[in-house]
C-alpha cells in the first residue's frame, strides 16, 4: 500500500514577480518498507518535493496522501499534529537540542505526543541502544560527534513511530565512515522493522545504497527507477 | 509542561555571559527603583508624619475662625462636641485649644504670636511638642504661668529659661489684655512654628480670655486614617454650627507632595521598566536569532506555535522573575538596614532643613509596593517576550531547520 501519494503537484515560488516553478507536476507513490532516495542537482526541486510531502509547505496545486489522507489542505495547526504523529524527520544539520540530553533529545517528541513517562524513558533507552548510543544517552550534543548526533537523530525521528522517515541530505556533513555507520542503521531498521525511508541527497554513498532512485531535474521527475532488490525483497 | 519549563530554563544557561550581563541589569534596576522608591516614600513619610503631628487628622473650628482669626470666634457647642468625640471608639486622641493672636515682648524686642492654650497632657498625646523641648520643662512645670516659646523666637527676644514676658492679645469681647509669662521651655521644629507658635497652659490662657472656658481648636487623631473622610462628613453633619476639615484640605499642600511623591516613583519605575523591557527584547531577539534552525525543527517534529510560543515568553520571564527575585532580596535588606540605621544625609541637612526635612532619613517600602513592583515586572516580562515569541512563530519550519 502506498503510505505516500502525490498528485500532479506543483510548487510556483514568487508567482507575482519572478515565478520560479520548483515542482511541476509531480507524481509519485511511495510504498511502505520502501529505502528510496530523491536525487538531482541543486534547484531541481527535491528539497520543495521534500517539504511537501513531510507537510511543511503547501503546494501551488495538487495533492498530497499520507496514509490515504489529505494533508496539503489541513489547517496549520492540525497538520503540525499531523507531522507529530505521522512523520519522522531527520535533517542534515542534526538540528539537536543543545540543551538536552540524547536521551532527553529522543524522549522530548514522546513527551510532545503526551505518552506515558515510563514508556518513553523505556523507547528511549531502546532507540539508543539500536543506533549504538546506549553508552552516551546522558552525553549532550555538544559532547557527541557528528555521526553520533545524527545517530541520536535518527533515534528521535523513530522514536514517534512515524509512517515513515524524511531525511534531509543526512550524511552530508559526514565523513565517510560515520556515514556508511548511519546508513547501515538505517538499512536495518528497514530491514528488520519494515521502516520507510525517503531521502534527499547528492551522496552518492546514499545513491548506492538506494532500492529506489528518483531523479529530478527542473522540478520534474526524470527518472524513477529500482537500483537493486536486496535480502529482505529476496525473502 | 514540565520539558518546556525545562527547556526554557536551560535556554537561559545556553549563553551564560548573555544572561548573566541581563541579570545583573535587571538586579540593579529593581534594587535602584525598590530602594530609590523607599527614599522617596521615606521623605513623604517624613512630611506626613510632620503634618500629622502638628495638624492631626482633622480639625473643628467656628466657620469664619481659619480665615478672620478672631478670638470672639470660638467653637460653639465646643464642649458638647468634646463629649461625642471621647465617646467614639474610632477616636485615638484630641487635643481641645484656645487660640490667641497676639504680641509678645521681652526687654529686648517684640513679635507678632499665636497663643495656644493647650491641656499638657491631651497635647503631649496628640502632638510631640513635650519632645521637642530642648531647653527646660514641659507645661507642667511647677512655675507660675509657664510658657514654651521656639528656639527662633527665644532667639529674636533674646530670652532665656525663667525670663519673665508679657503677652498682649483680645479676649473674647475685642478688650486687649495683657499678661505676664514665665519662659518654662525652648522647643524645635523643623517648620516655621518655633518663630510665632507659643504654648501656655489652657487654665492660664483662659482666665484672661473669657469667663467660660472657650476653644477655638479641637484637633483630633483617628486610629484608622481610611476613616478621616466618613469621620468629617458626620461631625459636619452632626455639628453644622462648627466647621470640621480633613488634614488634606487644612494642608492641601501635602496632599499635592505626597501624590507627586507617588508620581516620580512611579516615573521612575517606568523608566527602569522601559529599560528592563528593551534589554529583554533584545536578548530574545538575539536568542531566537541564532537558534532559527533548532526553532524550525521544534516546529516541523510537530511543536505546536502555542508551545512554542509559550517556550519563549517562559523564557523571559524565568530570566526577569530570577533576577527581580534577586533584586528584590537586595533591595528588602537594603531597605532594613536604611530603615534601622537611617541614612545619613547631615552632608545636605541646611538645605533639607529648610524643606523641613530631618538629616536622618528613615527609607520604608510596604509589602504591598513589594508586591506591585514584583507584578510590574512579571508583566514587563510577559509583555517584553510578545514580539520575539511572535516572531518565533511566524518562523516557517521548512525554511528555518535547514538555516
Amino acid at each position: 500500500m502506498a503510505i505516500v501519494r502525490t498528485e500532479k503537484l506543483s510548487k510556483v515560488y514568487n508567482p507575482d514577480t519572478v515565478p520560479v516553478h520548483a515542482l511541476r507536476d509531480v507524481s509519485i507513490e511511495i510504498n511502505e518498507g520502501e529505502f528510496t532516495a530523491v536525487r538531482g542537482p541543486s534547484g531541481s526541486g527535491k528539497t520543495t518535493l521534500l517539504n511537501m510531502i513531510g507537510g511543511l509547505d503547501k503546494p501551488t496545486s495538487g495533492n498530497v496522501f499520507i496514509n490515504g489522507q489529505e494533508i496539503s489542505k489541513m489547517k496549520d495547526s492540525k497538520r503540525i499534529d499531523f507531522r507529530l504523529q505521522n512523520i519522522g524527520f531527520v535533517f542534515q544539520h542534526y538540528n539537536l537540542i543543545p540543551v538536552f540530553t540524547a536521551r532527553e533529545n529522543v524522549s522530548f517528541i514522546m513527551l510532545l505526543q503526551k505518552r506515558n513517562k515510563k514508556e518513553i524513558q523505556q523507547r528511549a533507552d531502546e532507540l539508543l541502544e539500536q543506533v549504538g548510543l546506549g553508552e552516551r544517552k546522558d552525553a549532550r550534543p555538544v559532547q557527541l560527534s557528528g555521526g553520533q548526533q545524527q545517530r541520536v537523530a535518527v533515534a528521535r525521528a523513530l522514536a514517534s513511530e512515524p509512517k515513515f522517515i524524511l531525511a534531509d541530505e543526512p550524511t552530508a556533513n559526514l565523513d565517510t565512515e560515520s556515514a556508511m555507520n548511519l546508513l547501515d542503521i538505517m538499512e536495518k531498521m528497514n530491514h528488520e522493522q519494515n521502516v520507510t525511508f525517503v531521502f534527499s541527497t547528492h551522496d552518492q554513498r546514499v545513491i548506492d545504497r538506494a532500492r529506489r532512485v528518483i531523479t529530478m531535474v527542473d522540478g520534474a521527475i526524470h527518472k524513477d527507477e529500482i537500483q537493486h532488490t536486496d535480502e529482505k525483497q529476496d525473502a | 509542561m514540565n520539558e518546556i519549563f525545562k527547556i526554557s530554563w536551560r535556554n537561559i544557561w545556553r549563553n551564560p555571559g548573555r544572561s548573566g550581563v541581563l541579570l545583573a541589569a535587571i538586579v540593579a534596576g529593581v534594587w535602584a527603583g525598590v530602594t530609590t522608591s523607599a527614599v522617596t516614600n521615606g521623605f513623604v513619610d517624613q512630611r506626613f508624619d510632620r503634618l500629622i503631628n502638628e495638624v492631626s487628622h482633622l480639625q473643628i473650628h467656628h466657620p469664619e475662625f481659619r480665615t478672620e482669626r478672631e478670638t470672639s470666634m470660638f467653637i460653639p457647642q465646643a464642649e458638647e462636641i468634646i463629649e461625642f468625640l471621647s465617646r467614639d471608639d474610632r477616636l485615638e486622641t484630641l487635643s481641645a485649644r484656645a487660640i490667641a493672636e497676639g504680641l509678645i515682648q521681652s526687654p529686648a524686642n517684640n513679635a507678632g504670636i499665636q497663643v495656644f492654650g493647650v491641656d499638657p497632657d491631651l497635647e503631649q498625646a496628640t502632638t510631640s511638642i513635650q519632645d521637642d523641648i530642648v531647653e527646660g520643662e514641659y507645661l507642667d512645670s511647677d512655675i507660675r504661668n509657664p510658657i514654651i516659646i521656639g528656639r527662633k523666637l527665644a532667639e529674636k527676644l533674646n530670652a532665656d529659661l525663667g525670663m519673665r514676658l508679657v503677652l498682649t492679645f483680645q479676649d473674647v469681647d475685642e478688650d486687649l489684655t495683657s499678661t505676664v509669662f514665665n519662659v518654662a521651655g525652648i522647643y524645635t521644629s523643623l517648620s516655621g512654628a518655633e518663630e510665632r507658635l507659643v504654648y501656655t497652659r489652657m487654665s492660664d490662657l483662659q482666665e484672661h480670655l473669657s469667663e467660660n472656658p472657650v476653644y477655638h481648636q479641637i484637633a483630633v487623631v483617628l486610629r484608622d486614617e481610611a476613616q478621616i473622610e466618613s469621620f468629617v462628613a458626620e461631625l459636619n453633619d452632626t455639628f453644622p454650627g462648627s466647621e470640621t476639615l480633613s488634614w488634606y484640605n487644612l494642608s492641601p499642600e501635602l496632599r499635592l507632595y505626597a501624590d507627586l511623591g507617588n508620581q516620580v516613583v512611579y516615573y521612575l519605575m517606568g523608566i527602569i521598566m522601559l529599560a528592563l523591557a528593551f534589554g529583554i527584547l533584545n536578548t530574545m531577539l538575539m536568542a531566537i536569532f541564532e537558534r532559527t534552525r533548532e526553532l524550525g525543527m521544534l516546529m516541523a517534529v510537530g511543536m505546536n506555535k502555542a508551545r512554542v510560543f509559550f517556550m519563549i515568553c517562559l523564557e523571559s520571564i524565568l530570566i526577569t522573575l530570577t533576577g527581580a527575585s534577586a533584586g528584590m532580596m537586595l533591595s528588602a535588606l537594603s531597605i532594613r538596614y536604611l530603615h534601622s540605621n537611617g541614612l545619613d544625609l547631615s552632608a545636605f541637612s541646611e538645605g533639607l532643613a529648610e524643606f523641613g526635612y530631618d538629616a536622618i532619613l528613615y527609607p520604608s517600602l510596604g509589602a504591598e509596593s513589594f508586591l506591585g513592583i514584583t507584578l510590574m515586572v512579571a508583566i514587563i516580562a510577559i509583555m517584553a517576550s510578545i514580539y520575539p515569541a511572535l516572531k518565533a512563530i511566524r518562523l516557517e519550519p521548512a525554511v528555518a531547520a535547514r538555516e
